[in-house]
Parts: structure tokens; C-alpha cells; sequence
């Protein structure tokens, strides 16, 4: 048994929107696998902690239980989905299976439905589009397609797992506020993940970093974005050229990311960390801890200032 | 038609390097041909010069992977030439393919570092075979000098021993980086090369690239649709849309006084902005 994820947290209210934010591995993926109930399908499982959704106790639940969550309570738009529709089905027959997968409607109110569906994703030219085969369709068209599916069942939280990572910039801002708009309108909360920090401070309302399968600060984007409580975290944004002066080296973490199975003893950040010393390498992975207004996961959090010089 | 307004088009003039070390003169590339041609490249003018560093911007589909394949001479222009040193190398017309003695000057890397390796071959083996096709040199010195080559990239004699699968994406674009330097080139082309790797690992890359740019005098021309890598990494950029370059200029320039709708489109997109 190899851990991919170890003391992982989120929460969010009613119609929030909360980032995950993290490198390659270090489990925002798995850990959406967790909240809709697919692990098993990956030969993985919850071995301990919990997900609530509404109340409700979901970590171990029948596949039963989940299947009258997933679609109907949480949307998911899986990752690289761009990939995710099926090049032999039109576009119609894919958009009415999420839409009757629970409901008894008949092929021509289904029909209506999908119509509604991709006019609510500001898809021009629905009847059409609904002919189509994803061939057919561009990157952001096939995502719209995608967003369509996720929301048709009117679920009170959706979950997009790097829904802009293969897009042009341009594309990639109108799928941002598309998301955006839906949330409003649709009353939905929203987890999204992305490696790009930029991406998840434009969307949400919180945000949630991962390192190595743990999450090492957690809260308002505003707050990690001007004084954050954990190294990865400042990490993560001085490394950015946005903020770069051209001329000048970028201040990059050292090293590579510790990855699955190879996580080192201790805090899983400290190879890489400026302000590592024996405690950090002899304590286990430290737990969130409140500090200013976020939570943070180092045992340093309040020497953040000698990072910076 | 390229759509260059008069101010830019002076701009281009007034830019423009009057020696280049490798140039694209009037640059065109079609697929297909009567109804089904595509333009993927129309009419391009690029030129970079020893030791600078240059951006080709744009969407997928604008044409920049095409114009850069065109200068490595992996792609014959339909029309147009390649010129390096002053001397025509590459051109549209002819069967010849780019010769021998001028294709190790300009070196490629690419998007995908997961693809660009050869997943058989040990880290060090994928480097040393560059060396030995460039350099003619035998096995023992040849792989000697690939685990140099690798330790300048950060890649230790222990990671050199390792098939490519073993690597994060970080340390293969720096593994393809090392191979692309095998034969000392004086040109660099990096197609978006850190658009699959992670944000910690494209700061290291990023400053490997300046490192490299500055110490070994290496031009470099960075092809990326994001705008803020090109704004850190270069000194003049090309912008192009759907195989035309729409604006060009000193990056500073563009960046902050964007003369093309296109232009002002790409920086209104970038995240945070």
C-alpha cells in the first residue's frame, strides 16, 4: 500500500470557491477522487479521515450512495477532459445520458434540454453544435460541451480539475468566467484545481496548497497572496516571471518535488526549504495550524520575514 | 496578407538587426494544395542575432511551431529562405535538405518532454548519442562529455544512469536541453518548454536558459503563448495570428504599447491581469 495523499483538508461553504493548488503529484487529483467517490475505480481508497458533503458521512459509502451524489449533488469535470468525450458519439447523444441518467424525460424534452444546457454555457449555433462529434469542435467549444454536462443536473458543487491547462490564454479566460457566471447563476460552490497559482487568486474565494499529499496552508487567497504562512506557498509566487525583472534569475526552489512513495521523513518540504532545521526534519508532517487570518503547515510560520531579503 | 499597421511596420525597420546570425526571409509554409491548402506560415520575416534572445508569440495554430520547424530545417518553406551567416542554407524548391555542416548550429527543443526522449535509452546514453552524430567522437569520450553536458543542467552522474521514466518533467527538458547542446550550437529553439513541467520547475529551466544564453553567447528563440514567460526571457518578440506575424518590436515596446487588436488580446489574457 503506497500513500499517495496524508492529511489532506478542505472545506467550503455554501456557494464558496475554493482553489487546490499544486505541482504534478503532490495529490490535488486523487484528492478530487476522493470527494465524488471514484478512488476505488483507480485501485485506491479513503484508508482514514472523512468527506461530508451536506451533512452527510461519504467516505466509504456503497457505490449506491454515490451514484445519487455524483452528477446530481457534485459536478466533475475530470482532468485533460478535452479528451473526455467520446470522437464517435455526437454531441447530443452524450449531453442527454447526463441529463437522463436520472430523470424519465422523453427523447424530445432531453433534446430541449441539451439545447438549454449549451445556450447556458454561451454555446452560439446549439442545434448544430449538438450534430457535432468532438472532432468538430475546438479546445474551448469541447470544454463548454464539458462544463454543459457537469452542470446538468444542477449540482450545488462543482469540482474542475485543471479545466483551462491545455487552452490558449484567450480561451482560457472566457472558460474562467464562464465558470464564474455559472457559479452565480446556478448558486454553485466551486472547487478548482490548477497548478497555476494566477488562475485559482482571478476564480476563488479561498485556496487550499498541496506539497508531497499534504495540505500545507490553507485560506483567503487575499492572505497567502500577501503574506503567506508557508515557504512553499511564497515559494510557488516568487518564482513567477510575471513578477520577474527581466535580466534577473527567477528564485527558484531548489531541487525537485518530492514524489509518491519517496516522500522524505519529517516535513515533506524541508530538503527544500530555506528554513529547515532539526525539528522540522525529525517531527512528522505538521498539521494545519491557524495563524494570521490562514492556517499553515510550518513549524516556522511566523519567521515567513527572513525569507525575504 | 500580413497585417502590420505603418507605426509597427516602422517599428519592424527600425528594430530590425542588420546581420542576423539565422534569418527567415519571406517565410511560407502551405499544407495541402486548390481548396484544401492551408497557410500555415505566410510571408514570415524573423531574424535573431548572436547571442540574443527572441520570442515568437502566439495561439495554437498561429504557426510558430511551423516557422520554427522551418528554421531548424525539419520543414521546407513553400516559398522563402533560411539564411544563416549571411548565407542561404535552406530554401523553398529544391529537394536538398538543410546540409550537414550548417544543421548543428541551430538546435531544437520541445514541448513535450515526455515524448522527446527515447524511453529505451539511458539518460546519459540519449545525450552521448548527440555527442557522437555531432562530434564523431569515440563511446569512452563521448560519454564522458554527455555526463558534463548533463551535470551543467543540474542532472547528477546517478540521475544520468537512469531511463527517462524515472525523471520528473523538469529534469527531462533539462536531459532534451543537454542533448540539444551536444554539437555547441550558436541557435537555441525552445517550443513552449515549460508548458508541461511545473512552476517550480520551469523557474530553474528559465534561469538555465539565461545562464546559457549569457555565458555561451547562445541565441536563443523562445516560442510561447504566454506572453509574461516571453516578457522575462526576451529583448524583441514577433507576434503572430492564424500564419501571419501581426507585430513585432522590442518586447518592452509591445508589451506596453501594443499596436495590433491581437496583441492587446494576449495581454488582456494573461492570468492576474
Amino acid at each position: 500500500m503506497l500513500p499517495v495523499i496524508d492529511a489532506a483538508n478542505l472545506s467550503l461553504d455554501r456557494r464558496q470557491a475554493v482553489g487546490i493548488v499544486g505541482e504534478s503529484g503532490s495529490g490535488k487529483t486523487m484528492l478530487c477522487r476522493a470527494l465524488i467517490g471514484t478512488l476505488p475505480r483507480h485501485g485506491a481508497g479513503i484508508v482514514s479521515g472523512t468527506v461530508q458533503f451536506d451533512g452527510q458521512e461519504l467516505a466509504g459509502a456503497p457505490e449506491r450512495v454515490w451514484r445519487g451524489i455524483r452528477g446530481r449533488e457534485i459536478g466533475y469535470i475530470p482532468q485533460s477532459s478535452l479528451a473526455g468525450l467520446n470522437p464517435v458519439l455526437t454531441v447530443e447523444t452524450q449531453l442527454v445520458e447526463s441529463i437522463t441518467a436520472v430523470g424519465s424525460l422523453s427523447r424530445q424534452q432531453a433534446r430541449q434540454e441539451a439545447v438549454a444546457l449549451l445556450e447556458k454555457v454561451r454555446i452560439p449555433r446549439a442545434q448544430q453544435v449538438l450534430k457535432a462529434r468532438s472532432h468538430q469542435l475546438s479546445g474551448g467549444m469541447r470544454q463548454r460541451v464539458m462544463i454543459a454536462a457537469a452542470i446538468a443536473q444542477g449540482p450545488k458543487l462543482l469540482i474542475a480539475d485543471e479545466p483551462t491547462t491545455a487552452l490558449d490564454v484567450t480561451i482560457q479566460r472566457e472558460i474562467l468566467s464562464l465558470i464564474t457566471q455559472l457559479r452565480q447563476e446556478l448558486n454553485m460552490a466551486l472547487i478548482l484545481v490548477s497548478h497555476d497559482l494566477a488562475v485559482i487568486e482571478e476564480v476563488c474565494d479561498d485556496v487550499m496548497v498541496m506539497y508531497a499529499g499534504a495540505s500545507v496552508e490553507a485560506g483567503p487567497v487575499a492572505a497567502l497572496s500577501k503574506a503567506p504562512r508557508h515557504p512553499y506557498t511564497r515559494a510557488l509566487r516568487v518564482s513567477r516571471v510575471d513578477r520577474a525583472v527581466p535580466g534577473q534569475d527567477l528564485e527558484a526552489i531548489p531541487g525537485d518535488a518530492a514524489s509518491v512513495g519517496s516522500w522524505p521523513a519529517g516535513c515533506r518540504f524541508w530538503p527544500r526549504c530555506a528554513l529547515a532545521d532539526e525539528a522540522c526534519r525529525r517531527d512528522s508532517q505538521p498539521a494545519l495550524m491557524p495563524i494570521a487570518q490562514q492556517l499553515s503547515a510550518c513549524i516556522h510560520a511566523e519567521r515567513m520575514a527572513e525569507l525575504e531579503q | 496578407m500580413a497585417a502590420l499597421t505603418s507605426e509597427a511596420e516602422e517599428k519592424l525597420q527600425h528594430d530590425a538587426i542588420t546581420d542576423p546570425l539565422l534569418e527567415g526571409r519571406d517565410i511560407s509554409v502551405t499544407f495541402g494544395r486548390g481548396a484544401e491548402a492551408l497557410d500555415a506560415v505566410r510571408a514570415a520575416n524573423v531574424a535573431v542575432d548572436g547571442g540574443e534572445a527572441v520570442g515568437i508569440v502566439g495561439e495554437s495554430g498561429s504557426g510558430k511551431t511551423t516557422l520554427a520547424r522551418v528554421l531548424v530545417g525539419l520543414q521546407r518553406p513553400s516559398a522563402g529562405e533560411v539564411r544563416l551567416e549571411g548565407q542561404p542554407i535552406f530554401s523553398a524548391g529544391t529537394e536538398q535538405r538543410m546540409p550537414r555542416s550548417e544543421r548543428w548550429k541551430t538546435q531544437m527543443i520541445f514541448q513535450d518532454p515526455y515524448s522527446s526522449l527515447n524511453p529505451r535509452m539511458r539518460v546519459w546514453q540519449a545525450v552521448a548519442e548527440a555527442v557522437q552524430v555531432w562530434k564523431s567522437l569515440p563511446g569512452a569520450e563521448a560519454r564522458a562529455q554527455a555526463l558534463q553536458l548533463l551535470n551543467a543542467m543540474g542532472i547528477s552522474d546517478d540521475q544520468a544512469r537512469q531511463f527517462p521514466k524515472s525523471l520528473s518533467g523538469g529534469q527531462r527538458q533539462r536531459v532534451s536541453v543537454a542533448r540539444a547542446l551536444a554539437p555547441d550550437p550558436k541557435v537555441l529553439i525552445a517550443d513552449e518548454p515549460t508548458s508541461s513541467i511545473d512552476q517550480s520547475a520551469q523557474a530553474q529551466l528559465l534561469n538555465l536558459l539565461r545562464r546559457l544564453q549569457s555565458e555561451r553567447e547562445l541565441a536563443i528563440i523562445f516560442i510561447s503563448h504566454d506572453l509574461g514567460l516571453v516578457r522575462y526571457l526576451t529583448t524583441r518578440v514577433y507576434v503572430m495570428q492564424k500564419g501571419d506575424i501581426v507585430e513585432a518590436g522590442k518586447t518592452e515596446d509591445v508589451l506596453e504599447r501594443p499596436q495590433h487588436a491581437y496583441t492587446r488580446l494576449l495581454i488582456d489574457s494573461i492570468p492576474g491581469r
